[in-house]
C-alpha cells in the first residue's frame, strides 16, 4: 500500500466556475522525494493543503475523489494522529510562524506541547530540530525579527519536531535569496532518508536539487509523473514552465542539427558538461 | 533592512523589564491576583487610599528596578487625563460651590471629584504597569496551560502581544506603497481622511486571509489536540503563594461586596 | 534621466549603510541593482523613490532633488514596484486599481479610459477588467500592481525582485513590458537576485557589497569577472559558467550560446 495516495481528486472553491482539481490521481512511496511542478493558477497550493490534510476543513469540501495516507481517509484522521504523520510548510516564511512563541525555541515546541508530550521528550525533539536545521545560535530570539531565510528553517524545525513521516514543502526557496536557498537546500540533504518529501514548485532549478521524481500538475491535472528527463523536457512542462537556461541552451543546438539522436536534453550545467563536446585543445 | 534595528524593535513591543525581583520570581497568578486585588482596592478607597496605592504601587516599581519605565507610562498616560479632568470637572460643569475668577469659574467640588478619578484611575493603571513590567507574557500563558485552561485562551492572550510587530510593519510597507503610487499624506486633514481607506483595506484583507492562514499553521501544529498542553520550564509555584492568591481573591471580593452591601 | 551623487544613508548615526554611492542611469537603459541580502538595496531603492532622504550628497529624479520633492509628486517622475505589490491592492475591481495612478496626476475622460485599456493589454488582462483583483491568481495580481504604476508613465521604472516566484507566461509578459519600457525610453531598474534575469534584461549592472558600489559595468563584462562576482556575491548565470567551461566566448543567454557553440562546431 502507498503511503499517501491521491485518488481522482476533484475540489472547487465555493462560488468560482471552474475546478481547481479535476481528478488529481497518483500516490507517494516512503521515503519518495517527490516534485510537484505546477505554473502559478495550476491548483499547487490547494493541492498541498489536501495532501497536507488541511482540506477538507469542514467547509470546502472535495466534489469528488479523496486523499488518504496509510490507507486512511485524511477525514478520519484525528488532528494530533495527522500532525505527527504530515507536515506542510507553507510558502512565505512569515505566514509560517503559529504566532504563539515568543522564542525560537518555543516555536517549535508549541506543536509538540500541544500532543501532551512528556517534557523530556519535548526538549529532545526541539534539540534535534534545531540542530538539524541550524538554529541553535537563534534558540532565544523573537521568531517575528529573524530574516526570510532564518523563518524558513524555523518553520520546517517546528514541523519536524512533529516527527512526520511526510514532509510537504510549498515553494521553500522562492522567497530566498541564493545564499539562503543554497544554505536551505544543504540542510535539506541532511533529513533522514526514510522522511518522505513532497515539493511544489513554479521554478525548475531549485526543485531539481531536491526531488528524484516530477509531477506536471496542469489545469488541475497531473500531466506527467516520472525521472527529472521525463517530465522537464516534456512538451506541455515547456510550455508551461519553460526551461532552465542549460535546457534551452541544449534545445537550441540540437535545432540547429549539433545534436548526437536520441541523446537527452541537459537539465543542469553538470549534465551539460558531459553531454556538449568538449574540443581536444580545451581537454 | 538592517537586522540589528529591527531585532531591538522587537523588545519593545513588550513592557517587560528582565529582573530578579519577588514580584519577577513570583508565579505570574500571584503577579495576577496582586494586581486583581489592587484594581479592586482603587474602586472602592477614598482619594488619600487610592493615593497611598499609586505611591506605594511607585515604590515597588523603583525597588524592583521596573520603575522608570512604568512611572513614564503613567505620565504619558495620566497627565492629558488628568488635564481633561480639571478642566471638565473644576472648570466646565457648573456647580453650586463655583468662584467666579472673571475669565472662568472655579468649582473646589468639582476639583475634588476630578482628584478623586484621577487618582483612582492612576492607581489601577500602575497596578496593571506593575504586572506587565514584572511578568513575561509567556510565564504568564506557562501558568495558564499549567492550571489546565483551555489553549485557545491562552492564544488570546499571547497572539495579540506577538503580532503587533508584523501587523505594524505591514502597515508602513503598505504606506510607502501608496505613497510611491502618488497618494498625498502630506496635504489637508480631508486629503487624509480620504486616504484612509486606501491605507486600511489592504491591511484588512491582508489581516483576514491572516486569520484563515493561522488557523490552518495552529491546525498542523495539533494545537488543542488534547484539553491540556506540557508545560516546558513551568513556572515556580509554592503552598505560600497559592494561599496567599486565596486569601487575596478573599480581601479582594470582600472589598468590592462590603461597600455594596453597606448601601442598600 | 536619474542621477546619484555620492550619496551616504545610515540609520543609525555613524553606521552608514550606504557610503559614497555614485553612478547615472540614462533614458532608456536597464540596469540591475545586485548584492547579498542586508547589501544595501532596499535602503538603496527607498533613497531612489524618495521615501529616505540621504544623509549628504543627491539624489536627482529626472530633474527633480529627491531632498525638495514630496515622496508623492516624485511618483510622477519614478513608479516603484515593491516586492510582493500584490499586497497593496485596495480596489474592487482590477480597472480602478489601475486606474488609482493616473488619477492622482489628474488625468480624467477618454485619456484616462485609453490609459487604462493600454495597460490591460500589456498585463494581459482585458478581459478581466472587472474582475475582483482578490480572484485573481498570485501572478495576475502582481501584474495588476505592475500595471498601476505603469499607468502613471514614469519616465524611470524600479522593479524589487517583480520576477520573484512567477511562471514562464508570466515572467515572459514582464520580460516584454520591460523590453517595451526601454524602447519607450524609460530607465528601468531592477533590484533581482534571479542572475539569469539579470542577464537576460539588464544593460548594466550594479553591484552593492557592505553598503559600497563595488561594480557598475556593462552586463558581460560584469559577469565575466569572477572575483568582482564572487566579492559581491552573486552567481554566475548557467549558461554563462558552461560557455567559459566550453572555452567559448562568454554568452550570456541560452541563444547566444548555442550561436557560439554551433560556430565553433561547424569549423
Amino acid at each position: 500500500m502507498a503511503l499517501l495516495e491521491v485518488h481522482d481528486l476533484a475540489f472547487r472553491f465555493p462560488r468560482a466556475e471552474k475546478l481547481v482539481l479535476d481528478g488529481v490521481s497518483f500516490s507517494v512511496e516512503r521515503g519518495e522525494r517527490v516534485a510537484i511542478l505546477s505554473p502559478n493558477a495550476g491548483g499547487k497550493t490547494t493541492l498541498a493543503r489536501w495532501l497536507a490534510g488541511l482540506l477538507p476543513d469542514g467547509v470546502l469540501k472535495a466534489e469528488r475523489g479523496h486523499v488518504s495516507m496509510d490507507g486512511k481517509d485524511w477525514t478520519e484522521w484525528h488532528i494530533a494522529e495527522r500532525s505527527s504523520a504530515i507536515q506542510y510548510v507553507g510558502q512565505v516564511p512569515s505566514q509560517q510562524m503559529t504566532g504563539c512563541a515568543f522564542t525560537v525555541f518555543e516555536e517549535i515546541a508549541f506543536g509538540p506541547c500541544n500532543l501532551a508530550l512528556p517534557e523530556a521528550e519535548v526538549r529532545a525533539r526541539v534539540d534535534e530540530a534545531m540542530t538539524v536545521c541550524n538554529l541553535r545560535h537563534l534558540v532565544d530570539r523573537d521568531p517575528f525579527t529573524l530574516s526570510g531565510g532564518e523563518q524558513q528553517r524555523l518553520s520546517i524545525a517546528a514541523a519536524l519536531a512533529m516527527k512526520p513521516q511526510v514532509l510537504i514543502l510549498d515553494e521553500p526557496t522562492s522567497n530566498l535569496d541564493p545564499e539562503s536557498r543554497d544554505d536551505l537546500l544543504a540542510q535539506l540533504e541532511l533529513l533522514p532518508g526514510e522522511l518522505t518529501i513532497v515539493v511544489l514548485e513554479v521554478a525548475l532549478r531549485p526543485s531539481l536539487a531536491l526531488a528524484d521524481r516530477f509531477l506536471l500538475l496542469d489545469e488541475g491535472r497531473i500531466a506527467v509523473d516520472g525521472p527529472a528527463i521525463d517530465v522537464l523536457t516534456h512538451p506541455r512542462c515547456i510550455e508551461t514552465l519553460g526551461m532552465t537556461a542549460i535546457t534551452e541552451a541544449g534545445r537550441r543546438i540540437q535545432n540547429a542539427g549539433g545534436w548526437a539522436e536520441g541523446r537527452p536534453l541537459p537539465l543542469t550545467l553538470a549534465d551539460a558538461l558531459q553531454t556538449l563536446q568538449v574540443p581536444d585543445a580545451v581537454r | 533592512m538592517a537586522s540589528g534595528s529591527k531585532q531591538e524593535a522587537g523588545k519593545q513591543s513588550l513592557l517587560f523589564t528582565p529582573g530578579e525581583s519577588l514580584l519577577h520570581k513570583a508565579n505570574p497568578l500571584t503577579s495576577l491576583v496582586i494586581m486583581l486585588w489592587m484594581i479592586s482596592a482603587a474602586a472602592v478607597l477614598p482619594t488619600a487610599g487610592t493615593a497611598i496605592l499609586v505611591l506605594a504601587a511607585i515604590t515597588v516599581s523603583m525597588a524592583t528596578g521596573v520603575g522608570k519605565r512604568s512611572v513614564k507610562r503613567l505620565l504619558i498616560t495620566m497627565t492629558p487625563i488628568g488635564v481633561a479632568l480639571i478642566v471638565v470637572h473644576g472648570l466646565l460643569i457648573e456647580r453650586p460651590d463655583q468662584t467666579d475668577l472673571g475669565l472662568v469659574a472655579i468649582s473646589p467640588d468639582g476639583l475634588d471629584y476630578a482628584l478623586k478619578v484621577f487618582m483612582r484611575v492612576a492607581a489601577m493603571l500602575m497596578a496593571t504597569l506593575l504586572f506587565v513590567t514584572t511578568t513575561h507574557p509567556s510565564e504568564m500563558l506557562k501558568a495558564l496551560d499549567q492550571r489546565g485552561v483551555p489553549p485557545g485562551v491562552g492564544y488570546l492572550v499571547a497572539s495579540p502581544l506577538l503580532l503587533i510587530e508584523p501587523f505594524s510593519d505591514r502597515a508602513k510597507a503598505i504606506r510607502d506603497a501608496q505613497r510611491v503610487r502618488g497618494l498625498d499624506l502630506t496635504g489637508s486633514w480631508k486629503a487624509r481622511i480620504i486616504a484612509l481607506p486606501i491605507l486600511l483595506m489592504p491591511l484588512i484583507t491582508l489581516a483576514l486571509s491572516d486569520l484563515d492562514q493561522r488557523a490552518s499553521i495552529l491546525s498542523g501544529r495539533a494545537f488543542r489536540a488534547f484539553p491540556r498542553r506540557t508545560v516546558i520550564n513551568a513556572p515556580h509555584d509554592s503552598t505560600f503563594q497559592v494561599w496567599f492568591r486565596r486569601i487575596l481573591v478573599a480581601v479582594a471580593v470582600l472589598q468590592l461586596g462590603i461597600p455594596l452591601l453597606w448601601h442598600f | 534621466m536619474l542621477s546619484v551623487d555620492d550619496v551616504t544613508f545610515s540609520y543609525v548615526a555613524g553606521a552608514p549603510v550606504l557610503a559614497d554611492i555614485d553612478f547615472k542611469v540614462a533614458s532608456g537603459e536597464v540596469v540591475a541593482i545586485v548584492g547579498r541580502n542586508g547589501a544595501g538595496k532596499s535602503t538603496l531603492l527607498r533613497l531612489l523613490n524618495g521615501l529616505f532622504q540621504p544623509e549628504s550628497g543627491a539624489i536627482i529624479v529626472a530633474g527633480n532633488a529627491t531632498s525638495d520633492t514630496p515622496v508623492h509628486i516624485l511618483a510622477r517622475s519614478i513608479g516603484t514596484v515593491f516586492q510582493a505589490p500584490e499586497q497593496q491592492i485596495f480596489n474592487p475591481r482590477v480597472r480602478d486599481e489601475i486606474a488609482f495612478g493616473p488619477k492622482q496626476l489628474g488625468l480624467t475622460g477618454a485619456t484616462l479610459e485609453a490609459r487604462i485599456a493600454e495597460v490591460l493589454e500589456r498585463i494581459g488582462l482585458a478581459s478581466e477588467a472587472d474582475a475582483h483583483p482578490l480572484d485573481l491568481d498570485q501572478s495576475a495580481r502582481r501584474m495588476v500592481a505592475i500595471g498601476s504604476v505603469l499607468a502613471m508613465q514614469p519616465p524611470i521604472l524600479l522593479l524589487d525582485e517583480a520576477q520573484r516566484g512567477l511562471d514562464k507566461t508570466a515572467i515572459t509578459r514582464l520580460s516584454t513590458i520591460i523590453e517595451t519600457e526601454k524602447a519607450r525610453g524609460t530607465a528601468v531598474i531592477l533590484v533581482c537576485h534571479d542572475m539569469d534575469f539579470v542577464a537576460r534584461q539588464a544593460d548594466r549592472v550594479l553591484g552593492l557589497a557592505r553598503g559600497r558600489l563595488a561594480a557598475n559595468l556593462p552586463t558581460k563584462a560584469f559577469f565575466t569577472d569572477k572575483a568582482l562576482t564572487a566579492s559581491i556575491g552573486v552567481e554566475v548565470p548557467d549558461v554563462l559558467a558552461l560557455s567559459e567551461a566550453l572555452a567559448l566566448p562568454p554568452t550570456l543567454t541560452p541563444a547566444a550560446f548555442a550561436d557560439a557553440y554551433m560556430a565553433r562546431e561547424r569549423t
